[in-house]
């Protein structure tokens, strides 16, 4: 506290005038401190005429971008460019930038705009200021791409990749990964669509060769330009899955488990689920083992127990010989519906349902008793509220059921979710109910004697 | 649940705030989102074009939002500003040092450092001590008061008991006591008893010291806190405005606090209707609460709607009944003070409150309270605020706890203390030098089948982030608001119609408000479909009021640039285009509304049509304009003290035969308002007041033309010979004349230098920046009366206006050269002439000791 306001005489002093933020006692940056200042500002270093005129063009654009009004953001942005004359070095340095940001956005929504306008505006760009060279052409390739323009991007990013400023930079390096992956993405485009093309010919065609030749050719190029980047850490999930696809294709399974492991269980990666996710499709593929299916899902049920293929690690685990397994699967039910986005999946409910009288009949009574101790004193508001039975009977009946079969298992035949649908007057329903009631009577863990 | 089948490409790099040497993948680009990679290519890159709107765009029905209810009946006072806090220069004063007090030279030790560096700061140390030495002199009582408990709980001074009491010993603590109970306003001398009178002599050594250090370190860290408040005020953090539908969907109760302190409750019921403004429906029902009400939250929870408030030191939870009657449920006092509370979208009546401790406590009906999770210090690094915030997830036994620095998912049922971070401050989301975190909210709550229920939105001063709490660390999206304010206010809604995007709202403290089309729902990511628009934030309103003069114009401005402090919304159904309703409540307790229609893609060439005022809009802003200036103006912090005159006064009993005019001015006086001729007992007359007369300007202009043909000085010798010649112009003669015969006992030295002199400038602090009166001539010089002799010449004017609204005793000279026939004429002129002496133009020298 004692120092706020030493640390608030630093704006003013002469040359940091330039900072665009203004930092307050606690180290928090707060935009808006400037404003503050500028309302007493009297004496003092006041801004130039021209860094204030270009501070209020630049307002007007954000403003007039905010309320679309794309053509009166272009008009001013026209006159905005003459920033690029600044005699002051540090903001001429960073207006390319921020010319490219306004000026493509207003580019790429504009009624009028088109891609040659686009073109020519990010070919301009690219030269202006030769640090953003890099970010400015894989933009550009971006649009081209979204534009369907595969060639036009393809020859764009074959030119930034051979692009180099000055020494080579860590952040440089790391951009041109991304356009080389970017450049591998885009030929995974143009071999996929070859490969459509190939699956519609006939393989003792003559065609067929050359057509699998350039096939080769390209798998080869994509490989290169692909794998750099996927060692670097982050979430590369459309690189890597389309590196995979074609590795596969040509048999190179080896290959393709080493990028998919390396992707999900490197530790310098983000705990991505699609990695786990891409991993487990490839064996099941692969037709793995098992075993080995059911320890990659066990990782992706540590990060995400909500995700629907949590029913399918429970169906695995369910045919296993395992006892821990068996356990494990009535964990993983719980566990899926613990999410308020899985209350109504009734896939869930059914397993549970089943799963739950299964396990009650092969008495093992503590397994149910140690996953509901924990969820004993929430689930009954959550799932088997009144309000809950009465919505869920007039949405989905079926699913009605099957929580009425869970509830009553596992609160007694006495609570309000059970009773409320078991005294429900359905023709359909009615054998189902009656079985339910059966089956509460005789496995509850309420009544376990009984 | 489904998760996105491919993430958008990021780089992951862990590390801290500001990390600049990785470049931003993201680059900060709103298109961007747009650009979503083609799964593969089969169906083509054409294909996978967004199938968005480009143009989905919600237009105002008018230029700004509208009063919804009339303004309360409380003054409002918009508080400290930056003007009041900061002083920059100070150059004058070091050149020129002050003599002040000594007791003030040691005050709080930081300030007088941070008066050798130049520039800006928030108190620098000359004018600072000057300013505090001035305040123990005027305000002794608020100095001094508050110091007698302050010592008392600083020393220990009870004797031992027993011990026989003389004469000679003074009982500290009853002094102290009465240091605090016993002054009168503004009167330091006033009831000094000898105790006190001896107390000051024995304690002065002490005294003098320890008065400084205790009341500098208060002022300093009031000053501080002031500041801190005016730049960040995280108190309203989520809002004090809530929606809660009742029992159609197209009509609903209005939720938020009013009244001057903002500690009543209101509920008001608001039916919203497609085609036209909301009606308000009948008048609000309140319940009076203990503190201001910063925060009210609400949900509807299996079909039972929850109302959750939060005050400074007490939260409190109703249930709302199916008639919008509420009824009390729990209160609970939080001795740090609360910061945060939110309540469960998943369980009824479960709610998460944050402390200023650092601890974050779970409360249910079943259960009751429960403390989940407690640490004083912050997730990611060191920071000093206290300000902490919970909120639920997907999972109903999960909790984000989250402070400046972090969002951390924190387990209520695993061990204390340990949990994943959902964001951090830092690399991984690629945050900015001084980013903080100060909002976040979790989004899955409007149900499944329309977004992630797993994203939660974090507002820090530069950017919004949507993370999912799947894949925690890596923002699914990150945007550059670019808020001229904190965002502390935000509102997902849900989709408008089946397809189209969820508009999530984000309003700055400024009142500044921002739409965003928050898109993707199963296995595509969520990401920003189309740009993101701004909505006319109150201050656009401006111009559906009637002009005003300057006065109640400013006081109309500053209302409606009130902070924000809460925002709803409300999408009714309606078969034709979606109607958006969003209520704004403002710091001074305005709620305003403004509907919003969804425009479909625009036509290339077609612009955007402008919407504008209509005459019910304009009417209804006249009607709260009318009432909002019925409100007396709030009473100014510091009243100039008040003498009890009955017992100053309490042998001149006012004698009830003296006649109309005294009483008329008495009343006047004691009202404190301007004095009219028809107090004093006289009867309007139907003459006019003369015309402006051409004085001071055309003699400047006599002057001037003298001086461009360089006869200035022959131009003023000739004025000074008229003026203090008998031939003296009979105009000057009539002005002064009018001056003095209205109030009869003036003396005619009012004009000393009138004619060229212009009216004493407020501005009395920068004497030499004040155009200067021509040099008094010799011969007025010696007229002037005795009063004035020795008062500094700055001073004289003052001292004038002073004579000039003290109707003295005894003749002056001059009033009685007045002619009679005059007197008649000029009746009407003293508003025009008192009007430019008033006391409330020139608030520095209306100080009572000034007269004395």
């Amino acid at each position: 506290m004692s120092d706020f306001s030493e640390e608030l005489i630093r704006p003013t002093t002469e040359d940091e005038q330039e900072e665009p933020h203004v930092p307050s006692g606690t180290g928090m940056c707060l935009p808006w401190l400037q404003k503050h200042i500028e309302t007493i500002a009297t004496g003092g270093k006041q801004e130039k005429d021209f860094a204030q005129t270009t501070s209020a063009c630049l307002s007007l654009i954000q403003e007039a971008l905010l309320k679309h009004q794309w053509q009166r953001a272009a008009e001013y942005m026209h006159s905005y460019f003459q920033i690029l004359e600044d005699s002051d070095s540090n903001k001429r340095q960073i207006a390319p930038e921020i010319i490219w940001r306004l000026g493509s956005e207003i580019l790429y929504y504009h009624p009028k705009s088109n891609v040659e306008t686009f073109n020519t505006f990010a070919d301009r760009m690219k030269n202006i200021g030769v640090m953003n060279y890099l970010k400015i052409s894989l933009q550009h390739a971006l649009y081209l791409l979204h534009h369907g323009m595969l060639e036009d991007a393809n020859r764009n990013l074959s030119q930034a990749e051979t692009w180099r400023y000055g020494e080579k930079s860590s952040s440089q390096e790391v951009l041109i990964n991304l356009i080389q992956a970017y450049k591998g993405l885009l030929q995974y485009y143009i071999w996929s669509k070859k490969k459509m093309e190939l699956s519609q010919l006939d393989e003792d065609d003559y065609a067929y060769n050359t057509a699998s030749q350039n096939m080769l050719n390209h798998s080869w190029k994509t490989s290169i330009n692909l794998c750099a980047l996927i060692q670097i850490p982050g979430v590369w999930d459309p690189f890597v899955k389309s590196y995979v696809e074609m590795l596969e294709f040509y048999g190179d399974q080896d290959g393709a488990r080493e990028v998919l492991t390396n992707y999900a269980y490197d530790e310098k990666f983000p705990s991505n689920p699609n990695a786990h996710i891409y991993l487990y499709n490839f064996l099941k593929r692969e037709k793995a083992p098992r075993e080995k299916l059911i320890s990659v899902l066990k990782i992706l049920y540590q990060i995400v127990p909500s995700h629907k293929l949590m029913l399918e690690f429970h169906r695995l685990l369910r045919k296993s010989e395992n006892e821990e397994h068996h356990k494990l699967g009535l964990e993983v039910l719980f566990g899926v519906l613990d999410f308020a986005g899985c209350t109504k999946n009734i896939t869930a409910w059914k397993y549970l349902a089943k799963y739950l009288r299964q396990t009650l009949m092969g008495s093992h009574l503590a397994w149910v008793q140690e996953e509901w101790n924990s969820r004993k004193n929430w689930w009954p508001s959550f799932h088997f509220s009144y309000f809950r039975a009465k919505s869920d009977w007039k949405e989905d009946k079926a699913l009605a059921c099957e929580k009425a079969l869970v509830a009553g298992l596992l609160l007694g035949k006495d609570c309000r979710y059970f009773r409320n649908i078991s005294k429900q007057d359905h023709q359909v329903l009615k054998k189902k109910i009656k079985q339910m009631k059966k089956s509460v009577k005789k496995y509850s863990i309420v009544n376990p004697g009984l | 649940m489904d998760f996105p089948s491919s993430l958008p490409p990021s780089l992951f790099t862990t590390g801290p705030l500001g990390l600049s040497d990785v470049p931003d993948v993201s680059f900060m680009c709103s298109w961007r989102d747009a650009l979503t990679l083609p799964e593969s290519l089969p169906q083509g890159p054409e294909n996978a074009a967004p199938h968005v709107a480009k143009g989905l765009l919600w237009e105002p029905d008018t230029p700004g939002p509208l009063p919804l209810l009339p303004p309360g009946p409380d003054p409002w006072d918009p508080g400290v500003t930056a003007q009041d806090l900061l002083f920059r220069g100070g150059y004058q004063f070091r050149r020129q040092p002050q003599a002040v007090l000594d007791v003030t030279e040691q005050v709080s030790g930081p300030t007088v450092r941070s008066a050798t560096r130049p520039g800006l700061c928030l108190v620098t140390w000359p004018p600072f001590l000057l300013q505090l030495s001035r305040f123990l002199w005027d305000h002794g009582d608020i100095a001094f008061a508050p110091l007698g408990k302050l010592m008392l709980e600083n020393f220990k001074l009870e004797g031992a008991r027993g011990r026989s009491k003389k004469k000679t010993v003074v009982s500290v603590k009853r002094l102290l006591q009465d240091l605090g109970g016993h002054q009168p306003w503004g009167c330091p001398w006033a009831y000094l008893s000898h105790r006190q009178r001896r107390f000051s002599i024995l304690g002065g050594p002490i005294l003098s010291t320890s008065v400084a250090s205790l009341l500098g370190e208060l002022l300093h860290e009031e000053l501080a806190l002031r500041w801190e408040q005016l730049l960040l005020d995280d108190a309203f953090t989520g809002g004090a405005l809530a929606w809660v539908p009742g029992r159609t969907p197209r009509a609903g109760q209005l939720v938020y606090p009013a009244g001057g302190a903002l500690d009543r409750l209101y509920f008001q019921k608001v039916s919203l209707t497609p085609g036209s403004e909301p009606r308000v429906l009948g008048g609000p029902g309140h319940i009076r609460l203990r503190g201001p009400v910063r925060q009210v939250v609400t949900h509807t929870v299996q079909g039972e709607a929850l109302l959750a408030v939060r005050s400074d030191y007490h939260c409190a939870l109703w249930k709302v009944s199916k008639q919008g009657q509420p009824a009390p449920l729990q209160v609970l006092q939080v001795e740090k003070g609360a910061t945060g509370i939110s309540l469960s979208p998943h369980l009824p009546g479960e709610l998460a409150i944050c402390s200023r401790s650092g601890a974050i406590c779970l409360w249910n009906p079943q259960d009751g309270l429960r403390q989940i999770y407690k640490d004083p210090e912050t997730l990611v690094f060191r920071d000093p605020s206290p300000w902490r915030w919970a909120d639920f997830t997907a999972h109903p036994r999960v909790l984000t706890v989250g402070d400046r620095t972090g969002v951390k998912m924190v387990d209520t049922q695993g061990p204390p203390g340990c949990g994943l971070l959902l964001f951090r401050g830092g690399a991984e989301a690629s945050c900015q030098k001084g980013e903080r975190v100060l909002l976040t909210q979790y989004l899955g709550e409007c149900g499944p089948e329309c977004l992630h229920p797993t994203l939660h939105l974090i507002c820090t001063q530069f950017s919004l982030y949507l993370v999912d709490e799947r894949l925690p660390l890596v923002p699914l999206l990150k945007w550059n608001h670019g808020l001229p304010s904190a965002p502390l206010l935000a509102r997902l809604l849900p989709p408008p119609r089946t397809g189209l995007p969820r508009p999530l709202l984000l309003a700055g403290q400024g009142g500044e408000l921002q739409l965003l089309h928050v898109a993707g729902e199963g296995a595509s990511t969520p990401r920003l479909a189309g740009p993101p628009q701004s909505l006319p934030s109150r201050s656009d309103s401006l111009s559906a009021f009637p002009l005003l003069e300057p006065k109640s114009q400013w006081r109309l401005q500053e209302r409606l640039k009130a902070p924000a402090i809460g925002l709803a919304a409300a999408i009714p159904p309606s078969a034709s285009t979606p109607v958006l309703s969003l209520f704004q409540l403002s710091a001074a307790g305005d709620v305003f509304h403004q509907r919003l229609h969804l425009q479909g893609e625009p036509g290339p060439d077609s612009p955007a049509p402008t919407a504008s005022w209509t005459p019910q809009a304009t009417a209804s802003c006249s009607r709260w304009l009318k009432a909002l200036l019925e409100v007396p103006p709030a009473p100014p912090v510091w009243a100039a003290p008040t003498f009890s005159h009955r017992r100053l006064l309490g042998c001149f009993e006012p004698q009830k035969a003296e006649g109309k005019a005294p009483e008329g001015l008495r009343t006047a006086m004691a009202k404190g308002r301007l004095l009219q001729p028809r107090d004093l007992g006289l009867l309007p007359t139907e003459e006019r007041a003369p015309a402006p007369e051409p004085g001071p300007e055309d003699e400047l202009s006599e002057r001037l033309e003298a001086a461009w043909e360089g006869q200035a000085a022959a131009w003023w010798e000739r004025r000074r010979g008229s003026g203090s010649g008998p031939g003296k112009q009979p105009k000057r003669h009539k002005r002064r004349t009018q001056l003095s015969s209205t109030f009869s006992s003036l003396s005619g030295r009012l004009d000393l230098s009138d004619a060229a002199s212009p009216p004493p400038s407020p501005e009395r602090t920068l004497p030499e920046a004040r155009p200067q009166p021509p040099v008094t001539p010799p011969a007025q010089e010696s007229t002037q009366e005795l009063w004035a002799r020795g008062v500094p010449s700055e001073r004289q004017q003052t001292l004038r206006d002073y004579m000039a609204e003290l109707p003295l005793r005894g003749d002056a000279p001059g009033a009685a050269s007045v002619p009679s026939s005059q007197a008649s004429s000029v009746r009407a002129t003293p508003s025009r002439q008192r009007a430019a002496v008033r006391p409330g133009s020139q608030p520095h020298w209306k100080k009572p000791r000034m007269g004395f």
